[in-house]
């Protein structure tokens, strides 16, 4: 793009910038920044459309990240429990904030510990400040609605069911629930990945390893003693089923007259097309699952040391909205060579796993 | 009158299917059911509206058969309808069968 007094702006793809538009770009990006933070309410309200534009252009990281700034930013762990006393409303009464001594029951204690742990895993291993890298405040809402069998995450807060008795006990129970949950919002503001079809199966497989690797990571666990499970526990002794989900053996986590057995498939030939579910995003996310563990065992050693920063150097830096699963294969490729080297045993190890699932990954150019 | 929930999704992804007779509805909920049939203002198919960055919601597929008329409703619990959840809590709770 270049800009000539009394002549049109044109962009790189060779559009014409409106007359409003064009002004904004004789400001530099940085001095917009500084508008944004601090200008007046209609010097920002300018600079942001200005910034904006640029970002049509050039992408969307910068314009993500500015909005964040345009909020507190904190260095610090901030959690704060709610209790939705069994009905739907949203957050709930204030239980527990963060600091404050133990209360509120188990439930909330395992809200807030677990969340503190995830917390903790992002910064320690990824030096991620939060869910949105701006030290976002990590809101949970426990005792939702009445035998309530769900956890989930709604776009700013998580959410936790008590479980009816009868399938599931309550879903703070399992650490890697509450990382799963909490993984959702990093990809929310990373990669973005549309909740529906292969994108939304890798959303839903990046929050099952994330999941894994904080269980791991709080029991201090290598690849091969780990369980690889999601939801270990949430059953109840009338279900015969061990988790949700096997990272490990998917298919293999339930098997039962009520509820059926597990649906997941762990290769490609057994891909499931179907419109329930979004598309399958619960069911198809067994295979992206299993190229992970099987990533991470044959690295061996701690999963979120490689395997884990490969796969977190891909959600947040490279995969976006619309990936699939053979875009999410070539750019773990590609990354573990960035990381580790070309035909390094990273790399080599990312290729087989994916390959052992039923994708052959495919250098790009 | 017959009324099938199918529920997907939520983090366990595990599917149940509910279906009741109309006539072991309370009264009021046969209204509902009926009324829900002929409202156009109900939307068909609002199951891919939901928050940004929003997962593990439940996702719903409610068909009414009432004699030849059929409705389904695809929706999800962001966007359900509070007559229809109400339909749909009693039909989950009260029905007997469950299946995938």
């Amino acid at each position: 793009m270049f800009f000539k007094k009394n002549h049109n702006i044109i962009n790189s793809v060779g559009h014409i910038l409106n007359p409003g538009d064009q002004i904004c770009f004789i400001i530099p990006e940085y001095m917009n920044k500084n508008i944004v933070e601090k200008g007046t309410k209609k010097q920002k309200e300018h600079a942001w459309k200005n910034l904006i534009l640029t970002e049509q252009l050039r992408g969307r990281r910068l314009v993500t990240g500015l909005m964040s700034s345009m909020f507190s930013v904190s260095n610090k762990l901030d959690r704060t429990i709610f209790d939705a006393g069994n009905t739907e409303n949203l957050p709930g009464t204030l239980v527990r904030r963060e600091g404050e001594k133990p209360k509120g029951g188990k439930t909330v204690s395992e809200a807030y510990d677990y969340s503190g742990s995830t917390y903790n895993f992002y910064k320690d291993i990824f030096e991620r400040n939060s869910i949105d890298t701006r030290g976002m405040k990590l809101d949970s809402t426990v005792h939702y609605g009445e035998d309530y069998n769900n956890a989930f995450w709604n776009g700013t807060q998580m959410v936790y069911g008590d479980g009816d008795g009868e399938i599931f006990q309550r879903f703070t129970k399992s650490i890697d629930v509450i990382g799963h949950e909490l993984t959702h919002g990093v990809t929310q503001y990373e990669a973005a990945l549309e909740y529906e079809g292969q994108p939304g199966a890798l959303n839903e497989s990046f929050s099952d390893v994330f999941g894994s690797l904080v269980k791991q990571y709080a029991l201090k666990q290598k690849a091969d003693k780990a369980d690889w499970l999601i939801g270990a526990g949430l059953f109840t002794n009338k279900i015969k089923g061990v988790a949700l989900r096997s990272m490990k053996e998917p298919g293999s986590a339930y098997n039962d007259p009520t509820i059926g057995k597990d649906p997941q498939p762990g290769h490609m030939k057994n891909y499931v097309n179907t419109s329930s579910d979004n598309g399958g995003v619960h069911i198809n996310s067994g295979i992206p699952n299993r190229a992970f563990y099987l990533a991470a065992i044959e690295l061996g050693g701690y999963a979120w040391e490689r395997a884990g920063r490969i796969w977190y150097i891909s959600l947040t830096e490279r995969l976006r909205e619309r990936s699939n699963f053979q875009k999410s294969a070539n750019i773990t490729y590609e990354v573990a060579g960035t990381l580790y080297g070309k035909s390094s045993h990273e790399q080599n190890a990312v290729k087989k796993a994916w390959d052992q699932v039923g994708i052959k990954v495919k250098a790009m150019k | 009158m017959r009324i099938r929930v199918e529920r997907s999704g939520g983090l366990a992804g595990i599917p149940i299917s509910n279906e009741i007779d109309g006539k072991d509805l309370p009264s009021g909920l046969t209204r509902t059911a009926k009324k829900i049939m002929e409202d156009k203002s109900v939307p068909s198919l609002s199951i891919k509206l939901s928050p940004r960055g929003a997962a593990d919601h439940y996702t719903y597929k409610i068909s009414i058969q009432d004699g030849r008329n059929q409705r389904v409703i695809e929706c999800n619990q962001y966007n359900i309808e509070d007559d229809l959840k109400s339909l749909v809590n009693y039909i989950e709770r009260n029905s007997k069968r469950r299946t995938n």
